[in-house]
C-alpha cells in the first residue's frame, strides 16, 4: 500500500493569495532605532518603550536555541522587515465602513467575514493583517458586560495600566530568544479582560494573517480572566505562498485568578511551503498559561496543520492550589514540514491536576517530535498529571519522535505518560473497502477517529473546520 | 566532602574541566603496561578525547547529573593491588564455581580467578594473554565509543577480560566477573575493561558483579563491550553494589547480529553516584532484546540510567522495563532511547518506566524517549511516578497486615518483578535479601 499511499498529491493551499494594497513599511533590520521607531508609530507610553529597549538589549546576548529536532537555514534578522501595516490603517478606524474595502474582500475570501450583521455565529473578531488589527467586531456588545476586547495597541492607549500590570508576567521578557525578539518588536495582537464574576458572552477569536513576503509577523496576545470569569478564544492564522521562508515569533500570555477558566484553542494554517520544501512559516511561538488563582483552569487546544517549522509548547504554570491544566493537540506534517511540538505543565500548588493529549501525523518526508515536560514541585501535594502521546506515520520516510521530560520532587504526586507509534494499516483500509468506502475516505475517518479525543475540545465549528482540514491536507497522501 | 566544595566545582569554567581531563587522561596514560601498548586503540580514543569536553550540566545527556563532586577529587590511575580470599568469599556464588574471574583495580587476580569449569575452546582471561589479532580486533570497535568516559576508559585500561566462544559453544556454568577496588590514601581511578565475543550459535550466561571493599572515595570507569554474532545467546546480568564513596560510570556496549537474543538485568544499588550507559546495537534482522533495570537507593545516592537502543533492521523485537525505588534525599535520572530507523519495518517495542518515590526529598527525572522513521512498526512506551498507592495498602490492611509490613511487602513485590529476571538462583536471592533488608 505504502508506495500509493505517498504517490498521490496533496491538495495546493488554498490561502496562497496575496492581497495587493499600499503599505507602509519600515526599512529591513532591527535596532535599537528600529525598535524606537515602532514604538513612536504606536504611539505607545514610556514604559512600553522601555519595556522593548529592555528586551532588546537582552534578546542581543542570547544565542538562538539549538536544541530543537528541526533544522532550517540560518535566519539573517538583519534581513526581515520588523513593521508593515496597510496605509490607510495610519490611525484605526471608527467603524468598519472605513475599512479598506481591498482588506474586507480578503478576510471574505478566508471566511471571516468581519462586518457584524453578515455574522451567524455568535463569535467576536479581531483580525490582524501583518502588523496591525484592522478591525475588532461586537466591541461594544462586549463592553456592556466590562468585556475588554482590542488590539493591544488600543489597550496600551485605552488601558495602560492594565497592560503594565500584565504584561510579560507569563513569559518574562528573557524567557527565550524568540520570546525576548517578540518582546522588543511585537506590533500588535489581541488584548482580552474578562471582569470578576463575568462569563464572556461569546466567544472570542483572532485571525492573522501575514501578507508582506518580507515581514515577520510578531503579535502578543494578553488574556486576562478576573476571579471567578471564564472565557473561550480562539486564534485561526494563514499567510499567502512565497518562495521565501517568513518568520512568525509570537507570544501569548494567559492569566487566571480564582475559580476563572480559560480556553484556548488554535488552528494553525500558516502557509507550510510547497511539496519541495521551498518556502513557508518559520513559526517559533511561546505560549504560556498562569493559573495563579486556587481552582481555576487553563485549557490549550491546538490544530496545527501549517507551517514549515513549528516550534511551540504551549505551556500551563499551576501556582494555584487545585488549578487545572489541559493540552490537547493534533499535529500534522506533510512534505518537508517540521514540527517540533509539545507542552510544559510546571504544578507548583497543591492537588493540582494536568492532562496532555498529543496526537502527531507525519506524512511524506516530515519530522514530527513531541516534546514536552512535566514537573512536579516540593510543594505540589497530591499534584497529578496524566499524559498520552500517540503518532501515526504515514509512509516509511516521515519520522515520529517522543521526548518527553518527568521531573517529580514529590512523593505524593502522580504522573503517569504513555505513548504509542502506529500506522493506517492494510486490514484497516481493507475492511473499509469491503463495505464500499473509497482508501481516501477510510483514510479521513480513521484520522479523524485517531484525532476524536482532541477534536471534541475545539469548539463546535472549530472542530468541523479542523477535521474537514486534515482530511484536505492528507487528501491524496493515502490510497 | 562538604557541599560548598561541590558548589565551588560546578562554576568550574569549561577550561578548568578540560584541564582536569587532561590531567586524568595523562594519569590513566602513565599507568598503562608496556605490554598492553595497543597503538591504534589507545591513539584513537586519545584523539576523541582532544576533540570531546568534558560533560557539564549544558549537555542533554548529563543534565540532570552533576559531576561537580567528581571533579573535586583528583583521582589517581591505580596501580597494581590484591585482595584476600576474606574479601572475594562473600561475593562468590556457588552456582558459578570454577567459572569466576577476579579483577582487582582493573587488573585480573590470577591467584584468585578459578576457570577450570569452562569448557575446552572457551577462552576466559587476561588481554596480556591473549593478544592475538582476532581479539585486538574487536576491541574498542563497538558502536558507542564516541563518548568521553569510554574513551577515558580505552586510553587507560590497563587489563582486559576477555571472554571469547567459539561457533556453536554452549557454557552451561554461569561466568561471574567479580569486579573489585582496593582503596587505598589518594582516591584512585579505576577503569575495568571486558570484552565479550560469542561465536554464530554460542550461548552464555554471564554475571558483573561490582563490589565495593570500602567507603572511601575512588572512581570506577568501567567499560563491557559485548558481542553476539549471529544465533548467539547472551544472559546478562550486571549487579553494581560499590562503597557509599564510589563514583561509578559504566558503558555495556552491546552489538547484537542477525537472530540474536540478549537478555540484560542490571541492578543499582551502591555508590554515591551511579551512572550507566547501557547500548544495543543491532547489525542484523530478527534480534530479541530484552533488558531490565532495577535502582534501589537512600541517603544522598544518585543513579542514572541511559538505555539506547538502536534498530536499523527488520524484525526485531524489544523490551525493556525499568524500575527505581528512590528514598530519603536520592535522585533518580532516567533516560530511555528507542532509535527505530527507517529499515527497522516491523519492529516491535515496548517500554515501561515506573518509580516508586518514598521521601518527599527525593527526585526523578525521566524521559523515555522515541524516535521513529520506519512506518510500519509497533513502538509503546509509558512512564510512571508514584507513592505507593494508598488503595493497595489499604487492601493488604484489611486482611489484617500492618501498614508498614504492607508497605515492605508492595516494595519487594515491585522489586522482585525485576529480580526475577536473574536466573541464577543465589544471586538473586541475595539481591532479594537487600531489597527485604532495604525496605
Amino acid at each position: 500500500m505504502s508506495a500509493s499511499v505517498q504517490s498521490l498529491v496533496s491538495q495546493p493551499y488554498k490561502y496562497g493569495f496575496t492581497t495587493n494594497i499600499e503599505v507602509d513599511t519600515i526599512p529591513r533590520g532591527l535596532s535599537e532605532d528600529v525598535v524606537r521607531m515602532i514604538s513612536a508609530k504606536k504611539n505607545e507610553p514610556e514604559f512600553m518603550l522601555e519595556f522593548r529597549l529592555r528586551a532588546y538589549r537582552k534578546w542581543l546576548t542570547m544565542a538562538e536555541p539549538a536544541w530543537p529536532n528541526v533544522k532550517y537555514p540560518p535566519i539573517d534578522y538583519q534581513n526581515i522587515v520588523y513593521y508593515s501595516a496597510p496605509k490607510t490603517q495610519a490611525k484605526k478606524l471608527g467603524s468598519l465602513d472605513e475599512v479598506d474595502p481591498t482588506m474586507l474582500e480578503t478576510f471574505e475570501k478566508l471566511g471571516i467575514p468581519l462586518s457584524e450583521q453578515k455574522r451567524l455565529a455568535n463569535v467576536a473578531v479581531d483580525a490582524i493583517f501583518d502588523s496591525v488589527s484592522i478591525a475588532t467586531t461586537f466591541k461594544e456588545k462586549l463592553a456592556e458586560s466590562g468585556v475588554i476586547f482590542c488590539s493591544i495597541s488600543e489597550a496600551l492607549q485605552e488601558h495602560p495600566d492594565l497592560v503594565e500590570k500584565y504584561l510579560g508576567t507569563v513569559v518574562p521578557i528573557g524567557d527565550n530568544y524568540f520570546a525576548a525578539l517578540n518582546s522588543a518588536v511585537f506590533s500588535d495582537g489581541s488584548f482580552v479582560y474578562i471582569p470578576k464574576d463575568t462569563q464572556c458572552p461569546m466567544d472570542l477569536s483572532t485571525y492573522f494573517r501575514i501578507n508582506n513576503g518580507e515581514s515577520g509577523q510578531f503579535e502578543r496576545t494578553l488574556i486576562v480572566a478576573e476571579s471567578g470569569s471564564s472565557v473561550t478564544y480562539l486564534e485561526g492564522c494563514t499567510a499567502p505562498m512565497y518562495d521565501s521562508n517568513q518568520l512568525h515569533a509570537a507570544i501569548v500570555e494567559l492569566v487566571a485568578m480564582d475559580n476563572a477558566s480559560i480556553n484556548y484553542s488554535t488552528v494553525q494554517n500558516w502557509f507550510a511551503g510547497d511539496e519541495n520544501g521551498k518556502g513557508g512559516i518559520y513559526n517559533f511561538v511561546t505560549k504560556r498559561g498562569l493559573c495563579a488563582g486556587k481552582n481555576s483552569k487553563i485549557s490549550w487546544t491546538q490544530v496545527e496543520t501549517g507551517s514549515a517549522i513549528t516550534w511551540k509548547y504551549p505551556s500551563c504554570v499551576l501556582v494555584g492550589d487545585n488549578s487545572v491544566g489541559e493540552f490537547y493537540s493534533v499535529a500534522l506534517t506533510n512534505n518537508h514540514q517540521q514540527a517540533d511540538t509539545g507542552t510544559k505543565m510546571v504544578h507548583v500548588g497543591k492537588n493540582t491536576r494536568s492532562t496532555i493529549i498529543s496526537k502527531g501525523i507525519s506524512a511524506a518526508k516530515s519530522k514530527n517530535s513531541y516534546r514536552g515536560l512535566v514537573k512536579m514541585g516540593p510543594k505540589a501535594e497530591g499534584a497529578r498529571n496524566y499524559s498520552q502521546c500517540d503518532s501515526m506515520l504515514i509512509g516509511d520516510t516521515s519520522s515520529a519522535n517522543t521526548f518527553p521530560y518527568i521531573q517529580v520532587q514529590n512523593s505524593t504526586a502522580q504522573v503517569e505518560h504513555e505513548a504509542s507509534t502506529s500506522k493506517i494499516g492494510e486490514d484497516q483500509l481493507f475492511y473499509f473497502a469491503q463495505r464500499g468506502i473509497s482508501p481516501e475516505d477510510a483514510v479521513s475517518m480513521i484520522i479523524s477517529g485517531f484525532c476524536r479525543d482532541v477534536f471534541n475540545k475545539l469548539p463546535m465549528e472549530f472542530a468541523a473546520e479542523a477535521d474537514k482540514l486534515l482530511a484536505l491536507k492528507l487528501e491524496n497522501t493515502v490510497g | 566532602m562538604a557541599s560548598s566544595t561541590a558548589e565551588v566545582h560546578s562554576r568550574m569554567t569549561a577550561d578548568q574541566r578540560d584541564a582536569y581531563l587532561k590531567g586524568l587522561v595523562q594519569g590513566a596514560k602513565a599507568a598503562v603496561p608496556k605490554a598492553l601498548a595497543l597503538e591504534t586503540v589507545r591513539s584513537r580514543a586519545e584523539a576523541l578525547l582532544n576533540e570531546h569536553a568534558f560533560p557539564s550540566a549544558r549537555d542533554e545527556d548529563w543534565r540532570f547529573t552533576d559531576l561537580a563532586d567528581l571533579l573535586a577529587h583528583n583521582f589517581v590511575a591505580a596501580g597494581e593491588a590484591t585482595v584476600g580470599e576474606a574479601d572475594v568469599a562473600d561475593l562468590r556464588l556457588p552456582e558459578t564455581a570454577g567459572a569466576q574471574v577476579v579483577v582487582v583495580n582493573g587488573r585480573i587476580s590470577a591467584e584468585r580467578s578459578q576457570f577450570q569449569n569452562l569448557p575446552d575452546g572457551v577462552i576466559v582471561g587476561s588481554l596480556q594473554s591473549h593478544l592475538d589479532l582476532q581479539i585486538v580486533e574487536r576491541l574498542a570497535q563497538a558502536s558507542g565509543h564516541h563518548e568521553v568516559f569510554t574513551a577515558l576508559n580505552s586510553v587507560g585500561f590497563q587489563d582486559a577480560v576477555v571472554v571469547w566462544l567459539p561457533r556453536n559453544t554452549v557454557v552451561e556454568t554461569p561466568l561471574q566477573i567479580i569486579y573489585l577496588s582496593q582503596p587505598e590514601e589518594t582516591p584512585l581511578l579505576v577503569q575495568p575493561r571486558c570484552l565479550v565475543v560469542a561465536e554464530t550459535g554460542s550461548a552464555l550466561t554471564l554475571i558483573e558483579d561490582f563490589g565495593g571493599l570500602s567507603a572511601a572515595p575512588h572512581f570506577t570507569n568501567a567499560v563491557t563491550e559485548l558481542w553476539l554474532d549471529a544465533n548467539a545467546q547472551l544472559t546478562h546480568s550486571r549487579i553494581q553494589r560499590e562503597g557509599a564513596g564510589t563514583f561509578h560510570i559504566g558503558k555495556t556496549a552491546v552489538t547484537q547480529a542477525r537472530d540474536s537474543q540478549y537478555i540484560g538485568t542490571a541492578v543499582d544499588f551502591g555508590a554515591r553516584l551511579a551512572r550507566h550507559n547501557w547500548e544495543i546495537y543491532q547489525t542484523g534482522e530478527q534480534t530479541t532484546t530484552k533488558i531490565y533495570g532495577l535502582g534501589a537507593i537512600a541517603a544522598n545516592q544518585h543513579i542514572d540510567t541511559h538505555s539506547l537502543v538502536a534498530l536499523s533492521h527488520p524484525h526485531g523485537v524489544v523490551e525493556q522495563q525499568h524500575k527505581v525505588i528512590v528514598d530519603d534525599h536520592a535522585h533518580s535520572v532516567f533516560n530511555g532511547r528507542m532509535a527505530v530507523a527507517q529499515k527497522a519495518q516491523l519492529t516491535n517495542a515496548s517500554q515501561l518506566n515506573r518509580n516508586l518515590l518514598l521521601s518527599d526529598k527525593a527526585r526523578v527525572d525521566t524521559k523515555p524517549q522515541l524516535e521513529i522513521v520506519a512506518d510500519n512498526v509497533k513502538c509503546a512506551h509509558g512512564a510512571t511516578v508514584s507513592q505507593l498507592q494508598a488503595d493497595e495498602i489499604f487492601y493488604l490492611q484489611s486482611r489484617g497486615i500492618s501498614a508498614p509490613q504492607a508497605q515492605r511487602l508492595l516494595i519487594y513485590a515491585f522489586a522482585m518483578e525485576m529480580l526475577e529476571t536473574i536466573s541464577v538462583e543465589t544471586l538473586r536471592s541475595r539481591l532479594a535479601s537487600t531489597i527485604s533488608k532495604w525496605a
